[in-house]
């Protein structure tokens, strides 16, 4: 039982943050369809900013976070620039292009901050937490809260506030949302630095769960899209779902099946998206041959 | 032609002599690249040419040279049994990991591909089988009638005339029906349907092919190194592979073959510092998809259309229609007759909660110009998705000619006498015009394939006697200039006529045109009759969706009219004219506009019947 637990809390803590990624994806994708196959790597690189300011530096663990937002922001940007040619007309092209983008980022990180990679101290104290009987990691739950609030902030940014319902209608209808004068540019551009941002929260937070390297992106971007396709490629709510179902599957599968455990995580990712296509909540926007 | 058998030539004899101007680590660089170049192809295949995003190539490799390792070190079988084997086997899981490509399609099938060949790595790393991180050694040398091929230089021949052949092969595929289907699927999956390629199991055989050569890479692979480990498999690798076919060009195989031995061989030589290389050839990724999306293989033409724009040659025209021959009578039919082509009986289609066609009956006689007009939104194109088979009505079924079409796919319909043209063209826009009325022609099967390895020559006089129908159609739709144009730089009514002409290639019985004289002129408009007219007389039965009242009414011997989902009216043009629910549908509700009486200020007439 006690184990049952533990994997339950640590399968829903890498699941939120492959649901921070997810999230990403889907933002992104749905205001300017753009495919991002490197947001994994940007997620990296966020990890990579977030550790140094913060092992380093000394500077406190939310004013690293604020420095690798702004960073992976600016990424995001010179991203979306080069590839805007591209934007709703070829999906196959842009997402090669991103492919193109991921490789020059694991190359970039490799320079700077060398292939071995690192281990990220717990910015909160290692011993477990007794939860109801239940010994749970303290910085489990440090994650769970922080991306719960994330979550929760950004679907109230995208329903309750005016400008979130403008991101909204340009997801709809890009030409319509001119045509009622909301900015585009500037819509496509908040999307996208809220994009960036969660990347970058999530690669924040990854830190101390997982070893921080240059190949983590590859990873981390391929569960966080098969978790953005689970629950329905561009649904903000399918994002949190999927992301949450993939770190299940992903905790179990470790459990069960030991190294296997990719191989279980993706054949049965490939099973369920056989079965339904366009995922739990189905897909928004944009259609499909 | 011959410049060309020059340059082969050439090239053979160059190939032939390399190997003795290389030291023995040259020729080992090259060895690899050649396996890549291998690899490149089927990429190039199944990607570029069939429009499968498929990044699990690498995994396909990786389970050759697997199998191979696994069946000559752990079995105990020769080489040659298990590369065979090994071929076959990657074929099998090359169908396997196609499967989802008959579900999704783009992104959605690139993480799901990409997904499984993780899966491999992974596999491969863990499994005691596959000899865990350490990989298996101790491949035998394989020997090939009496050649101990473990000489990298003999080896290299051996390569040679495999890599030679896969190139071969792979160009007469792509040159040949199967190819020219496979394209027309990655450029439009929906038309290509409806023109009778079957897009499932085209899907299938564009994994199948892709699998074949990476088993055959991954085969060879195993006999050169003689050590296969799960990093040589890595995703890193696969998006390496991905990088040299979109740097080469991923529309043409040779372009492939020339980004896969070029990176292998720049690699090589700037492996002291790899990960500047990385940097780089990732940013040559980005972009190429930007600023040349058809890698080095689109230079030449584009520096020849720079080239021909400062020198323009006579313009293309657009030739007269040459009317068909008119069948005999009896073939022809007409409205008198009481044979029905097609029988659509209470047809309802619904999308979630929107009701878009609702108990939608109507007879169309053989040899009948059927005109289905209505306001927009009133779901005739839908109607036509539904005949032609793109839907599957919710409920209510279609009967062509005399056989129930209700839930046969698009392709189905096709060969059995049904071609339709789109609202919103649908041509194969990276193909010429030709080839668009080519795939419009072609009818072979899947279930034929075998004859490209077993009959090839068989397969090529096909092509000759498609390629003759082919032209003599141009000819009479007047397209003979334009046949080597890309679609999309043709005018709009021509490209309208090429529609016409590829939905005609396929000798159909029931034509269905969805707005043919949609942005016409009206010289265009006057010309569409003309070939409408004649299309018909030659016994083809012709539905048509059209805005252009003028055209419908002085065409068609039936109008069905539909408004909101259903048929409102039916019946000679004249007729439909004067039903009071085809005046409120054009001209809205009566009790709103209650201040005039249709009938008596605006004559029906002239409001519906525009013609002089």
């Amino acid at each position: 039982m006690q184990v049952f637990f533990q994997t339950i809390v640590g399968g829903l803590s890498i699941g939120a943050i492959y649901a921070l990624v997810a999230m990403g994806f889907s933002l992104v994708y749905r205001t300017m369809g753009l495919v991002n196959f490197a947001h994994g790597n940007v997620v990296m690189i966020g990890a990579y900013v977030a550790s140094t300011f913060y092992m380093t530096t000394q500077l406190p663990f939310a004013v690293s976070m604020v420095i690798a937002i702004v960073v992976t922001g600016l990424i995001g940007v010179v991203i979306e620039w080069v590839l805007r040619p591209l934007e709703n007309r070829d999906f196959d092209l842009m997402l090669i292009g991103t492919i193109g983008f991921g490789i020059v980022l694991e190359a970039l990180a490799t320079i700077i901050w060398g292939a071995t990679g690192r281990a990220v101290p717990s910015p909160v104290p290692a011993e477990p937490l007794n939860l109801l009987g239940i010994r749970v990691r303290t910085y489990n739950l440090v994650v769970l809260g922080i991306a719960a609030v994330a979550m929760i902030l950004l679907m109230l940014f995208l329903q309750r506030t005016k400008r979130g319902s403008a991101m909204q209608a340009v997801a709809m209808d890009y030409e319509a949302a001119t045509a009622v004068g909301i900015h585009v540019g500037r819509s496509n551009a908040i999307a996208f630095a809220i994009g960036a941002g969660l990347a970058a929260l999530a690669g924040g937070l990854v830190g101390p769960l997982l070893y921080v390297s240059p190949a983590m992106g590859g990873t981390l971007g391929i569960k966080g899209f098969a978790a953005a396709i689970l629950g329905g490629f561009g649904s903000i709510p399918g994002a949190i779902v999927g992301g949450l179902a993939i770190g299940l599957l992903d905790g179990f599968a470790a459990g069960q099946f030991q190294g296997y455990s990719e191989v279980v995580v993706f054949l049965v990712f490939t099973a369920l998206i056989m079965i339904r296509p366009t995922g739990i909540f189905g897909e928004r926007t944009v259609n499909r041959a | 032609m011959r410049y060309r058998l020059v340059v082969l030539a050439l090239a053979a004899v160059a190939a032939w002599v390399l190997p003795y101007g290389l030291s023995l680590y040259a020729i080992h660089v090259v060895d690899v690249a050649i396996v890549f170049a291998i690899l490149a192809i089927g990429m190039g295949l199944v990607m570029g040419i069939a429009g499968q995003i498929n990044l699990a190539q690498v995994a396909f490799f990786g389970v050759g040279a697997y199998m191979t390792a696994v069946l000559t070190t752990h079995v105990g079988m020769g080489f040659w049994t298990a590369a065979v084997l090994s071929v076959i086997g990657t074929a099998v899981v090359g169908l396997l990991v196609g499967t989802p490509a008959l579900r999704m399609q783009s992104h959605y099938l690139g993480i799901v591909t990409l997904g499984l060949a993780v899966a491999f790595v992974s596999w491969a790393t863990n499994s005691p089988l596959a000899g865990g991180a350490s990989g298996i050694s101790g491949i035998p040398a394989p020997t090939l009638f009496g050649l101990d091929l473990s000489s990298e230089y003999l080896f290299y021949y051996f390569e040679l005339i495999v890599f030679a052949c896969a190139l071969a092969f792979g160009m007469f595929i792509v040159r040949m029906p199967l190819g020219r289907r496979m394209r027309a699927m990655r450029d439009d999956a929906l038309a290509a349907g409806a023109v009778g390629a079957e897009v499932r199991s085209l899907r299938m055989a564009a994994f199948a092919l892709a699998s074949v050569y990476g088993g055959l890479a991954g085969v060879l692979y195993a006999g050169l190194i003689r050590y296969v480990a799960p990093e040589t498999f890595s995703i890193a690798n696969m998006f390496l592979l991905l990088a040299m076919v979109i740097i080469g060009g991923r529309h043409s195989l040779v372009g492939c073959v020339v980004g896969a031995l070029g990176l292998s061989l720049l690699r090589e030589a700037l492996v002291d510092v790899s990960t500047y290389a990385q940097l780089a050839y990732g940013a040559v990724v980005a972009l190429t998809v930007v600023f040349a999306p058809n890698g080095l293989a689109g230079l030449p033409g584009r520096v020849r259309s720079a080239w021909g724009r400062r020198r323009p040659d006579k313009a293309a025209v657009l030739g007269d229609f040459q009317p068909y021959e008119p069948a005999s009578p009896d073939v022809v039919g007409g409205p008198d007759r009481d044979d029905w082509i097609l029988d659509v009986r209470g047809v309802g289609k619904r999308f979630r909660g929107l009701i878009a066609l609702q108990d939608v009956s109507f007879q169309v006689r053989a040899g009948e110009i059927r005109g289905i007009v209505g306001p927009n939104g009133s779901g005739k194109t839908t109607l036509f998705n539904v005949i032609s088979g793109l839907y599957k009505p919710s409920s209510g079924q279609v009967i062509f000619a005399g056989k129930p079409a209700t839930g046969r796919p698009p392709h189905q319909l096709a060969h059995a006498g049904m071609a339709r043209t789109f609202q919103n063209l649908r041509l194969f826009h990276l193909m010429s015009v030709r080839e668009n009325v080519l795939v419009g022609l072609d009818r072979s099967r899947i279930r034929s394939i075998w004859r490209y390895l077993l009959w090839p020559i068989g397969v090529f006089r096909d092509d000759r006697e498609m390629h003759r129908a082919g032209d003599e159609l141009l000819a009479r739709f007047g397209l003979v200039d334009f046949a080597p144009a890309a679609p999309r730089s043709l005018p709009y009514g021509t490209q309208r006529r090429v529609e016409i002409a590829r939905a005609m290639a396929g000798r159909p019985r029931l034509l269905l045109l969805d707005e043919p004289a949609a942005g016409l002129n009206g010289e265009e408009v006057r010309q569409l009759g003309e070939i409408v007219r004649s299309i018909r007389a030659s016994g083809v039965t012709v539905i048509i969706i059209e805005h252009n009242m003028g055209l419908v009414m002085s065409m068609c011997e039936r109008i069905t009219v539909l408004a909101s989902g259903s048929v409102i009216a039916e019946g000679t043009p004249a007729e439909v004219s004067r039903t009071p629910e085809v005046i409120e549908a054009y001209l809205g509700d009566a009790e709103v506009n209650d201040n005039f009486s249709a009938e008596d200020e605006l004559p029906p007439a002239t409001v519906l019947d525009a013609t002089p």
